[in-house]
């Protein structure tokens, strides 16, 4: 058994916050997690746990919500909290990136995927970069999710998100996502909305990627067998925090916390498939 | 392209073209008096007879249609430009710019506008050009008519800045105005066209009321609003059937266009 | 009292019913004249007589009271009513009314002398601001009355007014004694109904004096029904589907409708004493250009313009030729007054611009200049909504635009209208209208003093600006302090060759007075003095089978 100690892993973020909305009890109460760099850590949680308050409190986009954030969020060594909305913009989509739940909401119904596209490249690049640039960085974050690229289909990029499947959207949202090879992916139920091919196509790429780019992902998720496909480390959140992180493979064959014993009891019980599970996190510990 | 969309390119083609070729086609003018035959029904020699003081109807409606064509729709994108800097933006940021923008909006529609407009008509010389009066008339059209479409847009944009896609597009780092004019304001499109095609008509007809504050579309040049003034108490469409010419005229090319464009929306 | 209450209704409904019985032994004599339907254009504000200043009031106070002497509308003649006979003092200061004996007020209340002291006494009370009572408003001090004998009474003014005689026809005489004050009343009806917003019956005043020829009581009518609807699309509308008997005044375009749809029914009684007219600013304070002013205090300009205007195409275009070409200050129609010597202003481009010429005015690739080398270009305000002033404005612009001016017409709303042509003096010329209800100069005071507020072109002066004005002043004031109706027309007469010869107004058309009266009604007479229709009501009959065929 392996466990990843964050002594030997270089640290890329560590975050201990607390998150209320104003007059209301706290939706994350001095919740701690640390992810390595190149780690892949799963974030599991009931609806309304705080899991998505968790992913955009990461990015600062929780201003607008009204909601007090307290503590620190070090990533790279830089508390997130103590920046301000420029610094903060300049790591968006290019250290850190995003993709959401819904592929087809979260891609502009108004726009061709190619406009999207550029859009998020030139939120990031050189001044001097030129269309040529563009272009090429699309073709290549495209071929890292398995989407066409403009030599095999050239009116892809002409579609919008209304002529897309779920599974190409999903992929489409995390070239976006990857295009400038952002430290940190935040998956927000990046799966859940899928149907369990693509899920499982996605997993892959997901998996892909960390082990290509050695980006480091964030994949929240209700989805416990998801959770234990990809991720090497899980954290269980329960009522704003962190009850308990672990390796996969601990989490899912002895859990320690009441909740996550609650969890893991509510999977299906059918030995031969907990076996299965266990063994895949035991694999993906060891990788 | 189907036929519907063909017969509306082929009328606003075939009225811009007419109303272009007026100087031809009516060589009289718009002005001139035939006093022997005032109110006349049809002829060979007025087509759609003769006005009040024996204008030609005709003549009239070919450079009314030219004036109303070129002006209303400029007053109307001056009005959708207004409304969607002051409620699109004011949704987008939302929040006290948004509550900022509604106050403003519901104060600029409740105010007395009669007596502003009485107060604007003060304020301009009585010898402007009737040219100029009709520049001014649609020019003060479209810098009062914003409030209502800015309303609508306003909540629009308040409904899209909640959305998936304006997230993802802020956690792709994207910011600013470029954010709202490349991601909000697209999506904010159909209502937009839909706010400019409505204005059209409303300042057709608020230029023909606009005239009695002095205001509108000096004598002797006509306008889509002066021509439809006409109806004002026309008691039986049975009898001078002609009368209704403008009417059919300006309900068939706003008609053609929006066919038009509205397909045009679909297919891009 | 601006309403009647409802016991005052019931009241009258129940004389009604006691003296309708009693005349029905009478019946060989009263003959049933049938109801005569008619619209009213807004609601009566008053059913006191002392207190009407408006349309509606106006008409149910013609229908209703009885007065010293009435205006005939037709021969324009004053005629006696319930005075025999009057005399005028020499100095004009005195009038003595002989009245006539038995006659009694609606109610049944006698009619003497009293009540007429008591009417004038009422009327001239400044705490009643009586608009009627203003015209008898002569020179500072109070008017007072003298009852000489039940049947005579002499009422005595501060200062001689000229025509005081024909002002009477606007008294109705109150009944000093009847508990049903107003209602009591000595015209040929009485208000038996009001409805607010709806309706105001009249019924037949069973006591009403007068009698025709043939011995029969008058009125012939039995009751009048006043419907009150300021939509005159929908009177129309209700006159065609014979809901209605009259149609008090028309404009053209309705006018040539009904004639052709239904000819017999539509009545033009020729011009009447309105007149629509333009003038120029002559107020030296007025915000405009110096050489404007100039030009519009120049004499030879107006006179210039005046003769550039086709009259006879504005009546026959815009008002449908139901309209005269005016010719100044009265109206053709005005019988008395009228200066016969003065003819309508000749379209006459050609003298115009010779006219122009003398002034140093010249033309230059089709546009006039002034001497100065400025390009003549003015602004006719005008009020908007008013149809034919709109389509003359537009007229009148294409007439001065072939010689070389050019004019720009802007319609205003009223208020605005009237503030920049009476207080703020921002506008160039002006076009508009007077509502003469009065054959007598003395109602046009108010316009041709220079000191007048009325008096248009240049109002409220400290001491007149011309020679012409000042000559003006001072023949108006002789009419007014004269009795001598010769003398009196001779000074009016000579007022109205000057306005002929400087064209301070001018004067356009005389519209028509239209009217459409239905064909059950017998004894009509259309007029052009109001009210045009009724104004002989008493006569009047309403035959019910031709209505039923309609």
């Amino acid at each position: 058994m392996a466990v990843f100690d964050s002594d030997r892993m270089p640290g890329l973020l560590s975050a201990q916050i607390t998150v209320r909305y104003a007059g209301k009890a706290p939706v994350l109460r001095g919740l701690s997690l640390e992810i390595a760099r190149g780690e892949v850590v799963g974030l599991v949680g009931q609806s309304g746990s705080g899991k998505s308050t968790l992913a955009l409190a990461i990015l600062g986009l929780l201003g607008r919500q009204r909601a007090i954030v307290e503590g620190s969020i070090l990533f790279q060594g830089v508390d997130l909290l103590s920046l301000r909305e420029r610094e903060l913009r300049n790591l968006r989509g290019r250290a850190l990136s995003l993709v959401l739940q819904s592929p087809l909401a979260s891609l502009n119904p108004a726009l061709r995927i190619r406009t999207q596209l550029r859009e998020a490249w030139r939120a990031h690049c050189n001044d001097d970069a030129t269309t040529e640039d563009c272009d090429q960085a699309i073709e290549s974050a495209l071929r890292s999710v398995s989407l066409p690229s403009s030599e095999q289909d050239r009116d892809f990029l002409k579609k919008r998100a209304a002529q897309l499947s779920v599974g190409q959207a999903q992929r489409v949202l995390i070239a976006m996502a990857i295009l400038h090879r952002p430290a940190l992916l935040i998956a927000d139920e990046a799966t859940s909305a899928l149907d369990v091919i693509t899920q499982a196509e996605i997993l892959e790429l997901f998996a892909r990627l960390n082990r290509e780019i050695g980006m480091s992902i964030l994949y929240i998720s209700h989805d416990l067998p998801s959770v234990a496909g990809l991720c090497q480390r899980t954290a269980i959140l329960h009522e704003g925090q962190i009850v308990e992180c672990g390796a996969t493979e601990q989490i899912f064959t002895a859990p320690a916390h009441e909740y996550t014993q609650r969890l893991m009891a509510a999977l299906p019980q059918l030995p031969a498939r907990r076996e299965a599970f266990a063994a895949k996190a035991k694999a993906t510990a060891v990788e | 392209m189907n036929v519907a969309r063909k017969l509306a390119c082929a009328v606003v083609v075939a009225v811009c073209a007419v109303s272009l070729a007026a100087n031809w086609l009516a060589p009289e003018g718009y002005a001139k008096q035939f006093r022997e035959t005032p109110n006349a029904p049809p002829s060979h020699q007025h087509w759609l007879g003769t006005d009040d003081v024996g204008r030609d109807r005709f003549a009239r409606v070919l450079y009314g249609t030219r004036i109303s064509l070129l002006l209303a729709p400029a007053a109307a994108l001056i009005s959708t430009a207004l409304a969607v800097l002051v409620g699109g933006l004011a949704g987008y940021l939302g929040g006290i710019w948004l509550r900022l923008a509604r106050g403003f909006t519901d104060l600029f529609l409740s105010l007395p506008w009669l007596f502003l407009l009485i107060t604007v008509r003060a304020l301009l010389p009585l010898n402007v050009s009737p040219m100029v009066s009709v520049l001014i008339t649609f020019f003060v059209l479209g810098v009062l008519g914003w409030a209502a479409s800015a309303r609508v847009l306003s909540t629009s944009a308040d409904g899209l800045r909640n959305s998936d896609f304006i997230l993802q597009a802020r956690a792709s780092g994207l910011h600013g105005p470029r954010l709202f004019f490349v991601h909000v304001l697209p999506n904010l499109k159909p209502v937009l066209y839909a706010q400019f095609w409505i204005s059209i008509p409303v300042f057709i007809l608020s230029e023909a009321n606009l005239g009695i504050l002095g205001l509108g579309v000096a004598e002797p040049m006509p306008s889509w609003g002066s021509l439809l003034r006409e109806l004002e108490g026309l008691i039986s469409f049975r009898e001078e059937p002609w009368k209704l010419a403008p009417l059919l005229l300006l309900i068939v090319v706003m008609t053609s266009f929006q066919l038009l464009l509205s397909n045009e929306e679909v297919t891009a | 009292m601006k309403t009647i209450g409802r016991r005052a209704c019931l009241q009258i409904a129940f004389c009604f019913v006691f003296f309708s019985l009693v005349l029905t032994a009478d019946s060989a004599l009263a003959q049933s004249g049938g109801e005569l339907r008619f619209c009213l254009r807004s609601e009566p504000k008053t059913f006191d007589p002392l207190l009407v200043d408006e349309d509606a009031s106006l008409s149910i106070r013609y229908l209703t009271g009885g007065v010293l002497v009435r205006v005939n509308r037709h021969s324009q003649e004053l005629e006696p009513e319930l005075a025999e006979s009057w005399t005028i003092s020499k100095d004009g200061r005195q009038i003595t009314f002989k009245l006539r004996h038995g006659i009694l007020f609606s109610d049944g209340s006698p009619f003497s002398a009293e009540d007429v002291a008591f009417t004038m006494q009422r009327l001239m009370d400044p705490a009643l601001h009586s608009s009627t009572g203003d015209s008898f408003r002569s020179g500072s001090g109070a008017v007072s009355t003298k009852i000489v004998a039940p049947d005579e009474i002499a009422i005595i003014f501060p200062a001689p007014i000229a025509g005081v005689d024909r002002l009477f026809d606007q008294v109705a005489i109150m009944s000093a004694h009847s508990p049903k004050k107003e209602a009591a009343v000595l015209g040929p009806f009485m208000v038996a109904e009001y409805k607010a917003g709806s309706s105001v019956l009249l019924q037949r005043n069973p006591n009403y004096w007068k009698k025709d020829s043939k011995g029969r009581r008058l009125p012939y009518l039995d009751s009048i029904r006043l419907d009150i609807q300021p939509n005159r699309d929908v009177e129309m509308l209700r006159f065609k589907r014979g809901e209605l008997d009259l149609i008090n005044t028309l404009d053209s375009d309705y006018f040539d409708r009904l004639a052709s749809s239904s000819p017999g029914l539509a009545h033009d009684a020729g011009a009447t004493l309105d007149s629509d007219f333009m003038w120029f600013n002559q107020v030296a304070s007025a915000p405009i250009p110096e050489y404007k002013r100039a030009w519009f205090a120049s004499g030879n300009f107006r006179r210039a313009i005046s003769q550039a205007i086709n009259r006879d195409d504005l009546a026959r275009v815009v008002f449908g030729g139901h309209a005269q070409p005016a010719i100044g200050p009265v109206s053709t129609s005005n019988k008395f007054w009228f200066n016969s010597k003065l003819k309508v202003e000749p379209y006459r481009p050609d003298a115009a611009l010779e006219r122009l010429k003398a002034d140093g005015f010249h033309l230059q690739n089709g546009v006039l200049f002034d001497k100065s080398g400025n390009a003549v270009e003015f602004s006719i305000v005008t009020n908007a909504g008013s149809k034919p002033r709109e389509r003359m404005a537009v007229m009148v612009q294409e007439d001065l635009g072939k010689l070389g001016i050019k004019v720009n017409v802007v319609t205003l709303d009223f208020p605005s209208l009237i503030e920049r042509i009476s207080q703020k003096f921002n506008y160039e010329a002006a076009m508009l209208g007077f509502r003469n209800v009065d054959l007598d100069p003395n109602g046009q005071m108010n316009i041709w003093l220079s000191s007048a507020e009325d008096h248009a072109w240049n109002p409220q002066q400290k001491s007149p600006a011309t020679a012409w004005e000042a000559e003006i002043d001072r023949l108006m004031r002789a009419q007014a302090s004269s009795v001598d109706p010769k003398k009196r027309k001779e000074s009016f007469d000579r007022v109205q060759e000057i306005v002929a010869e400087q064209a301070p107004f001018i004067y356009l058309v005389n519209p028509n007075a239209l009217s459409a009266v239905a064909a059950s009604v017998e004894g009509a007479n259309p007029g052009i003095l109001s009210p045009q229709t009724f104004w002989n009501a008493e006569r009047l009959t309403v035959n019910g089978t031709t209505r039923a065929s309609r």
